[in-house]
């Protein structure tokens, strides 16, 4: 470890090719945090856009009209809208209403952070999409296999379970991949309500060192691999799921 | 346990695979509208300064607000123009028969399509000189137009995979018949594959276009003065109020869907229509 | 066609970006252009700032007029902002920066800062009456809310410990602290006093000591001994005569130790 330092240290002083993040122990440390941040917020994100999607396509089916609509309203509200916007009415605006607590220092704090309202706006915002996407997959599966379902007495909800979803998400696998990595994409944005992720202590470390092409070639890598990451574990279960004279 | 009764059609949807397609009428715009500023009313309720106040500033600053918002406009014209060239132009390489242009274009794809683009903005903010010398001429560069580039890449890079995609989806036969016909590979793509597959590129590329509008915020972060920027100064002319705050976006959030509801309704029309 | 479209890319890319003609001496250059592009900021009272009618005014500006007089040519102004204003020295768009510029070693190896630096100006924290803070060291731990790219947000966060929590503008920053989001505003303390001495920041102050940082520096392109030279003995005459303590007094800000000091240094 000491050698990787020393070596960005000596590429410094000879050529100014500046990774500090390496040799610098405290713009190395912030850095991997936000690193850490980053997977967090990605994982957070994916699994809540998940459980959005999945209830919300289960909503869409409803016999109560009332609730179609509301998922209809909130799929177009969430599409058409930009998400920074859609984080600073949260962040702000939202939180503006929730009750809050004092600190040791007499000072009122939210309830809700900044991480947790990103969580929440990027789940929301991405849970849009999927709710689409699995709408696309369910429309995939044959009438006949519902019919087939109910006449052996699945309710919906158990139809929804065991028989829709199943096969849905092995048709639509594909485009929530895509979906999956905008969001990861996504998540810079929460940079903008200052949660220190990837992007945040980069720019950080950039301002204090003037490194940015340095810094900005370590984010594109790091991007690389964590999408390529997400990509190859989704096909991975994509053939795990591959079940024989489904889809092409 | 539910007994199957063979229903009238129209009763039947809700319980079928087949659900009900996603429509919206005018008046869920409308009662989106009342949600949007119904938020700051509750809060008003709770014991706030009366509700006109928030709105009397909307109003008062809205002409500001439209010109932000019409830079916004501005900057994602010019990205989807400069963005769908570039992106024909890598689409065509993408599916060229010489492995090394085909490599070298699916790089650049991958490269453009995996990377995040709040931080090609920044790359572009920080790494495009202020001003191009051609020659003898000198080219300013503000920062609304390095904004335009840095977000024109991504969109080159989805408009290759569109392309690449849509004349994948011509069945080979067309090629085969052609090229029987003693068409050039050339001659093939432009007169008989890509006429065929132009009308399935229209929705993905009109999606994109919504896409890349409410992205186009987020040159705000990298400095531009467009909408989000200017509810910012805003908000700080107006004394920084947190009875503000909800109305202010909200108001930012109406703009947005306004403009985009329409290109997203209109691309399911097209959807439709080109399946049917 | 594909041989066409190689031809072409390689005429564009030939006529591609050319680096600015080197200057060997700049100061004859301005004078022969009459005029001198001075880099100055717009968002920061009391130091460069906008009048109603959208004037640029304030102390830096009107140096850069005092400047462009001795120099006999017409001042031009270029808005700058810290992230952009060493770029814009550098290819040519400003000649001069005078724009709350601190005098770091790391500019001090891009650029040609001039000595001796002109001002001082500390930084400190805008805290809500309400609270009770006496102390730099009671920070550990908490949250601050700061703007990005300010240059003292790490060494606040590495000497005392403290949380930074950082927006790209004034705006969200002060948003954030009237939510309760962090305990204090992170910014210059000059700009501080206006922001508390305006009816809706009334329930705010300043109680801790401001620190001291890195005094400010005029900016040149490097290479220019000739430009410099002049550019010193001006600074030096600015703090001889009192010009820019008479400047602190026509815009409200707080009289610094810094500028007193010099002025007694170069009577």
């Amino acid at each position: 470890m000491g050698n990787i330092a020393a070596w960005f240290s000596h590429l410094n002083d000879t050529t100014g090719i500046n990774f500090t993040i390496f040799y610098d122990p405290f713009d190395g440390s912030r850095f991997l945090n936000g690193f850490w941040l980053t997977l967090e917020l990605s994982a957070i994100s994916i699994i809540g856009s998940l459980l959005v999607g999945i209830a919300g396509a289960f909503a869409q089916g409803a016999t109560f009209a009332p609730l179609r609509w509301m998922v209809a309203a909130y799929i177009q509200l969430f599409r058409n809208t930009p998400p920074l916007v859609q984080i600073f009415f949260f962040y702000f605006g939202v939180s503006a209403f929730l009750p809050s607590v004092k600190n040791s220092l007499g000072m009122s704090q939210p309830l809700v952070g900044g991480l947790a309202w990103a969580c929440i706006s990027l789940s929301l915002f991405a849970g849009a999409f999927n709710i689409e996407i699995f709408r696309s997959g369910m429309e995939a599966i044959p009438a006949a296999t519902i019919e087939a379902a109910e006449s052996l007495g699945f309710t919906r909800a158990k139809t929804y379970i065991h028989v829709v979803l199943p096969l849905a998400l092995r048709v639509c696998l594909p485009a929530l991949t895509n979906n999956l990595v905008n969001l990861v994409k996504t998540t810079t944005l929460a940079y903008a309500v200052a949660v220190p992720e990837l992007l945040y202590v980069s720019n950080q470390i950039w301002s204090d060192s003037d490194n940015v092409p340095e810094m900005m070639l370590v984010l594109f890598i790091i991007y690389m691999v964590l999408v390529g990451f997400l990509v190859f574990a989704m096909h991975r279960w994509e053939r795990w799921l591959r079940v024989p004279g489904l889809g092409t | 346990m539910r007994v199957f009764l063979e229903l009238p059609p129209t009763l039947h949807r809700a319980s079928t695979g087949s659900l009900p397609a996603l429509r919206l009428a005018p008046w869920h715009g409308a009662a989106i509208l009342l949600i949007i500023l119904a938020t700051p009313l509750y809060g008003y309720a709770a014991g706030g300064p009366a509700p006109s106040s928030a709105l009397a500033v909307l109003v008062r600053w809205t002409p500001l607000l439209l010109r932000g918002f019409g830079l916004n406009i501005l900057i994602s014209f010019m990205s989807m123009a400069i963005g769908t060239l570039l992106g024909a132009g890598l689409g065509i390489a993408l599916i060229s028969e010489r492995i090394a242009l085909r490599a070298t274009a699916w790089s650049i794809t991958q490269f453009f399509r995996n990377a995040p683009w709040l931080i090609l903005l920044f790359f572009m903010m920080y790494l495009l000189p202020y001003s191009l010398h051609l020659g003898g001429l000198t080219l300013a560069l503000p920062d609304w137009l390095k904004a335009v580039i840095g977000l024109a890449l991504p969109v080159m890079a989805n408009i290759a995979e569109i392309l690449r995609g849509a004349v994948q989806s011509i069945p080979p036969s067309q090629w085969e018949a052609a090229e029987s016909l003693g068409f050039t590979r050339s001659q093939q793509l432009w007169l008989i594959i890509i006429p065929q597959g132009f009308r399935r590129m229209i929705p993905p590329w009109m999606n994109l276009y919504a896409i890349l509008t409410t992205s186009t915020t987020l040159a705000s972060i990298v400095g531009v003065n467009e909408v989000v920027t200017l509810a910012g100064q805003v908000l700080g002319a107006e004394g920084g109020g947190p009875d503000l705050l909800a109305p202010l976006y909200g108001y930012v959030l109406l703009l947005f869907f306004i403009y985009t509801y329409p290109i997203s309704w209109a691309t399911r029309w097209l959807e439709r229509r080109n399946a049917s | 066609m594909i041989r066409r479209t190689l031809a072409v890319l390689g005429l564009a890319a030939s006529l591609a970006l050319t680096a600015t003609a080197a200057r060997a001496d700049e100061l004859a250059d301005i004078k022969a252009k009459g005029v001198i592009v001075i880099g100055i900021k717009a968002d920061y009272p009391p130091f460069g700032f906008l009048s109603p009618s959208g004037d640029n005014i304030g102390i830096e500006p009107d140096l850069g007029r005092d400047l462009a007089q001795r120099l006999g040519v017409k001042a031009q102004f270029v808005v700058v902002v810290g992230s952009n204003r060493i770029q814009f020295l550098n290819q040519g768009k400003i000649d001069i920066i005078i724009a709350t510029m601190s005098d770091t070693p790391e500019r001090e190896k891009i650029i040609d800062i001039v000595h001796p630096d002109y001002y001082a100006s500390g930084f400190n924290l805008m805290l809500a009456k309400t609270v009770n803070v006496t102390s730099w060291a009671q920070l550990k731990g908490q949250p601050i809310c700061g703007i990005q790219s300010s240059y003292y947000n790490k060494e606040v966060a590495e000497k005392y410990g403290a949380e930074i929590v950082a927006f790209t503008g004034t705006a969200e920053a002060l948003a954030a602290l009237r939510q309760g989001r962090c305990n204090g505003f992170l910014y210059d303390d000059t700009a501080i006093e206006g922001k508390i001495s305006t009816p809706e920041w009334a329930g705010y102050g300043m109680p801790l000591a401001s620190q001291d940082d890195k005094p400010w520096g005029v900016g040149i392109k490097q290479g220019e001994p000739g430009f410099d030279a002049f550019l010193s003995k001006t600074i030096i005459d600015w703090d001889k005569t009192g010009l820019i303590i008479a400047l602190e007094k026509k815009y409200g800000a707080k009289p610094s130790v810094f500028a007193a000091a010099a002025h007694k240094q170069y009577q």
